[in-house]
């Protein structure tokens, strides 16, 4: 029965799986608006699996007025090796497609689950770092703050919108493709 | 099952939900009402969030600046030095626009011509000449900072310029004073000998950003006014009116105004560029120097009512219409019949070499509006019809240059010299709007003493009839303007990281400060809040040099930010540059004077504005 292969369209709705985790590359995957009285047009963070985007510089201008570090790309080694990470992820989830074995979907699920997990500690644990550890040297003083994953928050005269953008969005869709055999290969 | 079904729908819904929200456009475009039911005040106001139509770009005279507005809300948005020192942007105190400006502390700045492309503005370059001290500039319409200017020998007062040909082959400059050449001394009892009226023609190369002489023409002593270039037929040539041929040496106002005529000088450029190709000019003072009395085929005189001012070519390039500045009439003249006349030789005589054309072969048409006194200069709409400014009896008259007739008109306080239209000057001039220029604003304003505003009023000239819409003040004093669609200009916000300027510095870290002999080099930046100047000292943000040394301070602007412009002065001094965002500048000076001076930034940057400052220490001499 374990021997007994998955269906062909589950296989290929793992492929597709793997094929938009392999694109998620070249898309953002999360993100973060700002906007100030001065800045109505707003500033943006952008995050990529390998790089920065948006107004990087303007924002560490900004940010040294409340003592907050300035990030990089140097700041966040994750960059350097996650596309391969993510690289890894596509080719495994092409091989369970190939295999079309129950059992390393299985393994794959948990993985996807653990890895997307993990990601989003990583996230929280970066805004924890840069919210709270700042200078006391500030010119000015803030209450250390830890802005959210997803959603609004406030500090001096900003507003901030963090968001999962279009690679996050690929990933997620990815998950539902890999959940999909599951339901089609149920037992009647 | 069917659980699962839903849920593995539902979720998919709601991530393309998502995705929509986050990335979809809702915005949708506002639509105008018509401007028919408008009064006169929806007419120029321009709310928060919106824009002008046009720039208007008017001469600022003997300010030596251009000032820029924004049409039709008549806002002043910026002036822009041109030929004179202005400390808002530090213009003249930083090595570049010091040596720009080459120790003249002031210009006239006459009339303005945008760069153009088949006889349209193309919104890349704006030129503009110096009356007081012959030069001409050029600037970038990237930045609105003016790159080159140039000193014009030979000559003195290029009031008559600068008029572009249609594709900005030339920037032609002829003057109004005539002097020997060489600026030499020579008694004016010879001056129908030993003076000329020359013309330069200039050239632009825009990947330097330099401007530079291509060759000069020797007309003769007579004052040269305005000018305008051909279009379309005629692009190949050009016109230029004279006053002054009665060559009069004192009390210009009753001795040039004996003749009942003066003349157009009606010349073929391309003709004067084959003359220098085969080498048929003079060697003056390193110009390549056209006399025409030697070389002939190029330039012609047309007959024309006493003291010209203003001579416009018509859009379609067929017609140029003068009119003497005493006159009453404006006289149309045909490029056509112009041709014709050459061709046969129809001409009645000579001066100083020059052959004359007859006027009757050349005019086509005398229009004599009742009662209008002073014609001086004239714009097109985009029916081809003419909007003529007159002087004397104040108003602006819209006549068709086709059959003469005269089809409206209205009165402006006080004055008009110029009008500028939208793209009036042009081969498709877009209608819609004039500005009068006018000399005199007298009582319009509330009183500032007397020394008074000029005035510029908006003219609405999109029906068949003009209204005045509104009046702004203006600083002396707009001689000319160009009014461009404003979306055909592009400019940067912020300069662009240039990694191989040896004087530029981006990381704060690579601040420093060079000592060699006697001279100290100061590589610096300067950020919302601080400067840094030496990034390992102890105090980053001062410059301590010996009595005498000559310092160079090179300070970048690192914050790549729109509107994040930062200014640089040393107390006492007498030093105030700027740097804008990206931008690095350079300045030079001798500390010749021991002693502790504050330094500041003094373009107003952030909420520590106050507190980016810094000491230049200057060490006595032993």
């Amino acid at each position: 029965m374990a021997s007994k292969k998955l269906s062909l369209q589950s296989a290929i709705m793992i492929s597709l799986a793997g094929g938009l985790i392999a694109l998620s590359l070249f898309f953002p995957w999360w993100g973060m608006h700002f906007i100030a009285p001065q800045y109505p047009e707003g500033l943006d963070i952008v995050v990529y699996p390998n790089k920065l985007a948006g107004d990087i510089d303007i924002i560490n201008g900004l940010n040294h007025y409340i003592g907050m570090k300035p990030f990089s790309e140097k700041s966040f080694p994750e960059l350097a090796y996650l596309p391969y990470v993510i690289c890894a992820m596509s080719i495994f989830t092409f091989v369970v497609a190939w295999m079309r074995k129950k059992s390393w979907l299985y393994v794959l699920i948990a993985i996807f689950v653990f890895a997307g997990l993990l990601g989003l500690y990583d996230i929280h644990r970066w805004l924890v770092d840069f919210g709270t550890n700042l200078d006391n040297n500030a010119p000015i003083k803030i209450q250390p703050f830890v802005p959210p994953i997803w959603g609004e928050n406030r500090i001096a005269n900003f507003v901030t919108n963090s968001y999962f953008s279009t690679g996050a969005y690929m990933i997620g869709v990815s998950f539902l493709l890999m959940l999909f055999p599951l339901w089609k290969e149920r037992k009647k | 099952m069917k659980k699962k079904v839903v849920s593995a729908i539902s979720g998919l819904a709601v991530g393309i939900l998502a995705s929509t929200v986050f990335f979809g456009n809702f915005s949708t475009e506002q639509t105008q009402s018509t401007a028919a039911a408008k009064t006169n005040a929806e007419k120029v106001y321009v709310p928060f969030g919106e824009k002008d139509e046009y720039y208007l770009f008017a001469s600022g005279g003997h300010s030596g600046q251009m000032f820029i507005y924004g049409v039709p809300s008549m806002r002043r948005i910026r002036t822009v030095p041109v030929f004179s020192l202005d400390s808002a942007t530090g213009y003249g105190w930083d090595k570049h626009t010091k040596e720009m400006l080459g120790g003249y502390t002031w210009g006239d700045l006459h009339h303005p011509a945008f760069s153009e492309t088949n006889g349209e503005y193309d919104g890349k370059y704006m030129f503009a000449t110096d009356v007081a001290n012959s030069r001409a500039a050029v600037m970038d319409l990237k930045t609105f900072t003016v790159k080159d200017i140039i000193n014009v020998p030979n000559t003195s007062g290029p009031h008559c310029a600068a008029f572009v040909t249609e594709n900005t082959e030339y920037l032609f400059l002829p003057t109004r004073f005539s002097v020997p050449l060489g600026n030499k001394y020579e008694s004016l009892d010879d001056y129908s000998e030993k003076y000329r009226g020359v013309m330069s023609a200039v050239t632009f190369d825009e990947k330097k950003q330099k401007l530079s002489i291509a060759y000069q023409v020797a007309l003769p002593p007579w004052s040269y006014d305005l000018s305008d270039a051909g279009k379309k037929i005629s692009k190949d040539w050009a016109v230029i009116t004279t006053y002054n041929t009665e060559e009069a040496t004192t009390n210009l106002e009753i001795n040039a105004s004996k003749e009942d005529r003066d003349f157009i000088v009606l010349f073929n450029w391309k003709e004067l560029e084959k003359m220098v190709k085969e080498g048929k000019y003079d060697n003056v003072d390193g110009q390549k120097m056209i006399f025409p009395e030697k070389h002939k085929g190029a330039i012609y005189l047309v007959p024309v009512a006493k003291s010209p001012h203003g001579v416009d070519v018509t859009p379609d390039g067929k017609r140029f219409i003068a009119s003497g500045k005493l006159a009453p009439a404006l006289t149309v003249f045909s490029f056509e019949k112009a041709f014709k006349a050459i061709e046969n030789k129809d001409f009645v005589g000579e001066r100083n070499g020059i052959p004359i054309l007859r006027y009757e072969s050349v005019m086509e048409r005398e229009v004599n509006p009742e009662n209008a006194l002073g014609p001086l200069h004239t714009q097109f709409d985009d029916k081809g019809m003419a909007y003529t400014t007159m002087f004397i009896s104040s108003e602006i008259v819209k006549w068709d240059p086709n059959t003469g007739e005269v089809l409206d008109r209205v009165p402006v306080q006080y004055s008009p010299g110029h009008a500028v239209a939208a793209e009036g000057d042009t081969v498709s001039p877009d209608g819609k709007y004039l500005v009068s220029l006018n000399k005199l604003a007298k009582d319009s304003y509330l009183s500032v003493g007397p020394s008074h505003p000029e005035s510029m009023q908006l003219i609405d000239i999109s029906g068949e009839k003009m209204e005045v819409i509104q009046s702004a003040p203006v600083d002396p004093e707009p001689h000319y303007g160009q009014m461009i669609k404003a979306d055909k200009i592009k400019t940067i916000e912020v300069y662009e990281k240039d990694e191989k300027n040896p004087n530029a510095v981006y990381n704060q870290k690579d601040a420093r400060i060079v000592r060699k002999g006697n001279e100290v080099h100061v590589y610096g930046i300067a950020m919302r809040s601080k400067f840094i100047f030496d990034a390992k000292a102890k105090r980053p943000d001062v410059i301590e040099v010996n009595e005498g040394d000559k310092v160079v301070i090179h300070l970048t602007n690192i914050d790549l930010d729109e509107d994040i412009t930062h200014g640089f002065a040393i107390n006492k001094y007498d030093i105030n540059i700027e740097v804008q965002p990206g931008q690095t500048n350079t300045v030079e000076f001798v500390a010749d004077k021991p002693g502790t001076y504050p330094l500041y930034c003094t373009n107003f940057c952030s909420a520590l504005h106050q507190e980016m400052t810094g000491y230049l220490l200057v060490k006595p001499k032993q």
